[in-house]
């Protein structure tokens, strides 16, 4: 007979009481409160990211610190806390690149007492995602380090930051996904705060069980967000409120970086001049070398690249796309929140400008520049995916 | 006379608050009141109503509310606003608590207090004293406060001061001198002194500190001190007795009021004690002796001076003038004192006769057990001590010590509480046994004879209180069920009642744990505590509340046996181990230095997020007193029902006493007892409205009506039927759940209106009608 793990039945595990939250209205349904609540949640993300025009670091440097240890078997989340965590993390990478397209990102793991960087600050999310399902497989022992796993964060965003002549208004993050309750540390933490402090570093920390002290200190100190997820798709929301910007801090002064906007050479087979060679981003990965036709080349020195953004290898200039560039000015200049109004109050055509559907929601939304009215679902969209008002955008150019 | 336990006297003098700033203003049936902050909890609001009610009423009033809600500003400002209204009726303010760090808390909340509300400062005076080191100001060198009553005494007795006159170089204490011969007249200037400011005002004037807080407790508007200054009938003497009638008396942390009264009033006697009196009595007859050779006038003054009797002293208590002393009952005053004892020399050979019948009486083998008539009547056919003598006894060795002018009177601790002794058994017949035992019933081989003369009757030492001042108030986090602390103290409360915590999210989380995952029940009973698999289950809880609660975790054993036992048997079973992966562990002892040491590196972990788990007793020093705020305890979790010792004849003398007295059955006050314990203990966890923890109940029997219905409401209402006798899968189930809802950002915002209101909330009928829930007559 197999042995199984213990406590792997689902029937061993906390009851889930999913009705608890639920609330019948007058007439005994329930419809209109799970409504209420899926609603309210859509609402809630794009309601606490209006804060006006304020300055960003938008040139992000941060570092992910994911406990390893064994309290990541833990099995609330399913099929664990390691798997769900690592596959959200895949999410969060993507979403980050996608948002933040200038921004670098790193992973560190700790597990039994030490801690493991998984891949080094870089532009490349592919990298990092290779090495976030590798590390599915390992196996969870022993207790985490928080001072160790800081400590190996703070030696890596020094040593980018200052070998690669980042400007000082770069911001300097560091996220970490804790589900332990205990940390073995070397030495005092509360040394290493007054570092990071010094440093500018902010630390924002998700606990996957319950509050810790010492991570209460270290984010009000550090000036970072300290939650704790109450279930899966809370923690996914965690998660995304730190791939939108951090405010930067005001003291920072401003200067200019340099940035080289490679064109994209397109080459075909059948032209005859083309000659397949080598990307550079290829130089230290231990995948298979492919001979390539186009690509992206350096403004500066030449060199080719498959994939942008990416630092060239060569002359460490950054190489970005004029769309990446593009896609993170949304932050700087957020749509404003539309209006909401309760349908009964609303007085005009019952249809969505977007989607031209039936407006059936209990409220809707008026943009306050051009007056168009929406539905939640379009609100949400373009709020969060266009960034724009298409209303605007139609007024703009027909008059 | 020197008080030898002026250990931590804290006194607060205060005149007639004028100017009032304020925060809010409140308007308490009719009564202004002011309130130095901002929002006030409804539960407050609640307090004070029920406090002006006893007040108007000029009764005594017993009133819960939950630790952490504010009790003592509500206290403060409201019998500071009664002052200031109705001068006549309410003139002083003594407020008394249990130990020095809590009398250190109330003094910071009136500091804020009076900062808070006062402008103009030309009316305020606050003084906080410590007695003992008050004194150390003037004798730096000597280390134990006995030392320093002695010297103390040695250089400020009257005869001495006399002496001085005749003879200059006869040291006397400058301080002393100073203050007696202007510091009477002069008013001490108004402000806010506590203990450093005192003696700084003292060292300044060069008044000695000491008898200038002695003096100045009379004028003072607020007296804060400890309850030992009101109830030990030794040291009431001499500092509370002219204590004016129209004060308001407030016993703080009053849950365990019962047992101080006792504790005052009980006394133990050992063979030490019986060597050093011996020594003493030796003493006294070399002293009596070469006084008799050098001046026999003092003698024969004193003697005169006894057959006139005690009127003074009556005189006194009729003109209604002093708190009354158990130790010296009405009956004594008005006779003279007995021939047999009159001269010294007959004194010093009736206590050398006392003195032999009471070694005697400790050379015993077996348990006995005999009640104060008994008692008598064996002394009288033994060796002829009649009971009249016996009561003089206290009295007639402070005149002899007065007369014979021994100094340093530190030495005759041990006669004096002879003489005590003999004086409360002759005098009281009944609320009292006497117990003596040769050997302690744990190491039955080593011979250890004790003589416990012990009070059973709470009544006692508390009466003299309860009879001089107009109200006075018991108040406590725990003082469940109410009706129990009027019975077994005597009195008639005008107001009874417990208050809930209103909260803005529920911040604690009691369940009862009955059964380990493998269904054995769980249980401290004594058949089955020894038990393989209880002990493992109490393990495995532990284990898992380790895994699942941050920071620091609190666990209560029911003593320190059973504690030792357990802890042993978790180690060869490899149960500490796997804790130690979560959290460190560290054990209280006996020993209060190990304890306070342990505690201070708990702290440390808990701060440095290692976590940590402190085990510790119910009813031990942890259980009392010691606050664990916010990440310090997480979670509480409490193993068995802490029952007192129930093989102890002293208690079973005083079980039996209460039900023949008061009709109060054994098993209701064992529960009760056990019960305040333990809400004790899992209080500590909780000490705000923003702080929050589980409170983990590992006994089956919690879950039972009786003992579940003599916790606090405010813990009983939380404790819905889903939180009964669960096991441990499902507690660590909903602590999770819980510690994860805790964790989600809590802001002030979300507490007004529902558990913080501000005047205008205040004001509406809405408010008002839910205030009048929160308070539950019993």
């Amino acid at each position: 007979m197999d042995e199984e793990p213990e406590r792997a039945k689902r029937w061993e595990g906390g009851y889930e009481r999913t009705w608890e939250v639920l609330k019948e209205d007058e007439s005994g349904s329930l419809k209109a409160s799970v409504e209420d609540i899926l609603f309210q949640a859509k609402r809630k993300r794009y309601m606490s990211e209006g804060h006006g025009q304020v300055r960003l670091g938008m040139m992000r440097h941060l570092f992910v610190i994911i406990d390893s240890s064994r309290s990541m078997e833990d099995q609330d989340l399913r099929p664990n806390r390691l798997t769900s965590t690592l596959k959200l993390m895949e999410f969060f990478v993507e979403e980050y690149f996608d948002q933040n397209p200038i921004s670098q990102i790193g992973i560190i793991t700790t597990k039994n007492k030490r801690a493991e960087k998984l891949t080094d600050l870089a532009g490349n999310p592919k990298k990092h995602l290779a090495a976030l399902k590798k590390a599915v497989d390992s196996t969870c022992v022993g207790e985490p380090s928080l001072y160790n796993s800081l400590n190996v964060a703070i030696t890596g965003l020094v040593l980018t930051i200052y070998t690669l002549h980042m400007p000082a208004h770069t911001s300097k993050e560091i996220l970490v996904i804790f589900s332990s309750l205990t940390t073995c540390d070397p030495a005092n933490i509360y040394e290493l705060i007054k570092t990071l402090n010094a440093l500018k570093i902010r630390v924002s920390v998700i606990g996957l069980s319950a509050e810790v002290r010492v991570c209460t200190i270290l984010t009000r100190e550090t000036g970072g967000s300290y939650n704790v997820i109450l279930d899966e798709s809370h923690f996914k929301e965690l998660l995304m409120l730190h791939v939108k910007p951090p405010p930067a801090s005001s003291s920072s002064e401003c200067s200019l970086i340099r940035m080289g906007f490679p064109q994209h050479v397109i080459a075909s087979m059948s032209d005859q001049d083309a000659k397949p060679s080598f990307s550079m981003s290829h130089l230290d990965s231990t995948g298979e070398p492919g001979l390539t036709l186009g690509g992206y080349y350096c403004p500066q020195c030449r060199a080719k690249y498959t994939e942008l953004p990416v630092e060239c290898k060569v002359c460490g200039l950054t190489l970005v796309s004029a769309p990446h560039l593009a896609r993170s000015f949304h932050h700087l200049f957020p749509l404003e929140a539309f209006q909401e109004t309760p349908l009964e109050e609303y007085e005009g055509e019952r249809f969505c400008e977007a989607c031209q559907g039936e407006l059936k929601d209990k409220s809707v939304f008026t943009c306050l520049a051009c007056k168009k009215v929406f539905c939640v679902e379009c609100d949400l969209f373009i709020h969060d995916t266009l960034h724009c008002c298409p209303g605007c955008m139609q007024t703009d150019r027909t008059s | 006379m020197i008080p030898k336990l002026c250990y931590f006297l804290k006194l607060l003098v205060f005149i007639i608050l004028n100017n009032l700033i304020l925060k809010l203003k409140l308007n308490i049936d009719g009564l202004l009141v002011y309130f130095p902050y901002d929002y006030i909890y409804p539960e407050q609001y609640s307090y004070m109503l029920e406090l002006k009610r006893t007040l108007d009423a000029k009764g005594h009033g017993v009133l819960e509310m939950p630790s952490g809600t504010g009790k003592t500003i509500s206290l403060l400002s409201l019998i500071v606003a009664y002052q200031k209204a109705y001068p006549l009726e309410v003139t002083k303010l003594v407020y008394c608590s249990r130990t020095v760090p809590e009398i250190e808390k109330v003094f910071n909340i009136i500091y804020i207090f009076i900062t808070h509300c006062i402008i103009n400062s030309y009316f305020k005076i606050a003084f906080q004293i410590h007695f003992s080191s008050v004194k150390y100001l003037s004798f730096l060198a000597l280390r134990f406060g006995k030392e320093v009553d002695g010297k103390c005494h040695s250089l400020t007795a009257s005869y001495i001061r006399a002496q001085h006159h005749s003879n200059p170089s006869q040291p006397v204490c400058q301080f002393y001198e100073e203050f007696d011969a202007v510091g009477r007249q002069v008013p001490i200037p108004p402000g806010i002194y506590n203990l450093d400011d005192l003696k700084d005002f003292g060292r300044r004037k060069g008044w000695c500190p000491y008898f200038l807080a002695r003096y100045a407790i009379l004028h003072a508007n607020i007296v804060v001190y400890s309850y030992h200054y009101l109830l030990d009938p030794k040291i009431a003497d001499l500092v509370s007795k002219e204590l004016a009638k129209k004060s308001v008396v407030v016993f703080d942390e009053a849950h365990n009021i019962d047992n101080v009264c006792i504790d005052s009033m009980s006394v133990n006697i050992t063979r030490r004690t019986l060597d050093r009196c011996q020594t003493n009595v030796e003493t006294l007859q070399n002293t009596i002796s070469r006084i008799k050779e050098t001046d026999a006038a003092k003698l024969r003054e004193e003697y005169s001076r006894l057959v006139e009797g005690l009127k003074e002293a009556n005189v006194a208590r009729e003109t209604d003038m002093y708190l009354s002393n158990p130790v010296l009952p009405d009956e004594i005053l008005q006779e003279a004192v007995p021939g047999s004892i009159r001269t010294a020399e007959h004194f010093v050979g009736f206590m050398k006769r006392f003195l032999e019948y009471l070694k005697a009486r400790l050379r015993i083998h077996h348990v006995v057990q005999e009640s104060a008539p008994q008692f008598l009547k064996d002394i009288y056919e033994k060796v002829c001590i009649d009971r009249k003598p016996l009561r003089f006894c206290a009295e007639r060795l402070r005149s002899l010590l007065r007369t014979l002018e021994i100094a340093d009177i530190a030495d005759f601790s041990a006669i004096t509480l002879i003489s005590h002794f003999a004086t409360l058994v002759s005098t009281y017949s009944k609320g009292f046994t006497i117990i003596i035992e040769p050997f302690e019933d744990r190491t039955p081989t080593i011979a250890n004879p004790v003589l416990h003369f012990s009070c059973m009757d709470p009544s006692i030492a508390i009466k003299p209180v309860f009879g001089r001042f107009q109200s006075v108030i018991i108040t406590s986090g725990t003082l469940s069920p109410l009706d129990i602390y009027p019975r077994i103290l005597d009195f008639r409360p005008v107001t009874v009642a417990s208050f809930t915590m209103t909260l803005a999210r529920t911040c604690l989380c009691p369940l009862i744990v009955g059964r380990g995952n493998d269904q054995v029940a769980m249980t401290s009973k004594f058949e089955t505590r020894e038990d393989f698999a209880v002990i493992r289950n109490y393990g495995n809880l532990l284990l898992e509340m380790s895994a699942i609660v941050p920071d620091g975790i609190v666990a209560f054993f029911t003593s320190y046996i059973y504690m030792e036992n357990i802890v042993a048997s978790w180690y060869e079973q490899g149960i500490l181990e796997n804790i130690q992966r979560n959290k460190l562990i560290f054990i209280e002892t006996q020993d209060a230095a190990e304890t306070s040491m342990a505690l201070e590196k708990y702290q440390e972990a808990c701060e440095n997020g290692r976590g940590a788990i402190l085990l510790s007793v119910a009813r031990g020093k942890v259980s009392e007193g010691i606050d664990f705020v916010h990440h310090y305890g997480r979670a509480v979790i409490m193993f068995g029902v802490p029952y007192v010792y129930t093989q102890s004849r002293i208690l079973k003398a005083r079980l039996e006493y209460l039900r023949d007295q008061f009709q109060i059955r054994e098993n209701d006050f064992l529960t009760f007892d056990a019960m305040r314990h333990a809400a004790q203990c899992v209080g500590r966890a909780i000490r705000g409205k923003t702080d929050y923890g589980l409170m983990i109940f590992a006994d089956k029997r919690y879950a039972r009506a009786d003992k579940r219905g003599k916790l606090p409401r405010w813990i009983q209402e939380h404790l819905t039927d889903g939180s009964l006798n669960l096991t441990i899968d499902e507690t660590v189930q909903l602590g999770k759940h819980f510690l994860r809802q805790m964790a989600q950002p809590f802001r002030q915002e979300d507490q007004l209106g529902l558990s913080l209101l501000t005047l205008e909330q205040l004001q509406s009928e809405d408010m008002l009608q839910k205030i009048a829930q929160i308070a539950q007559q019993a």
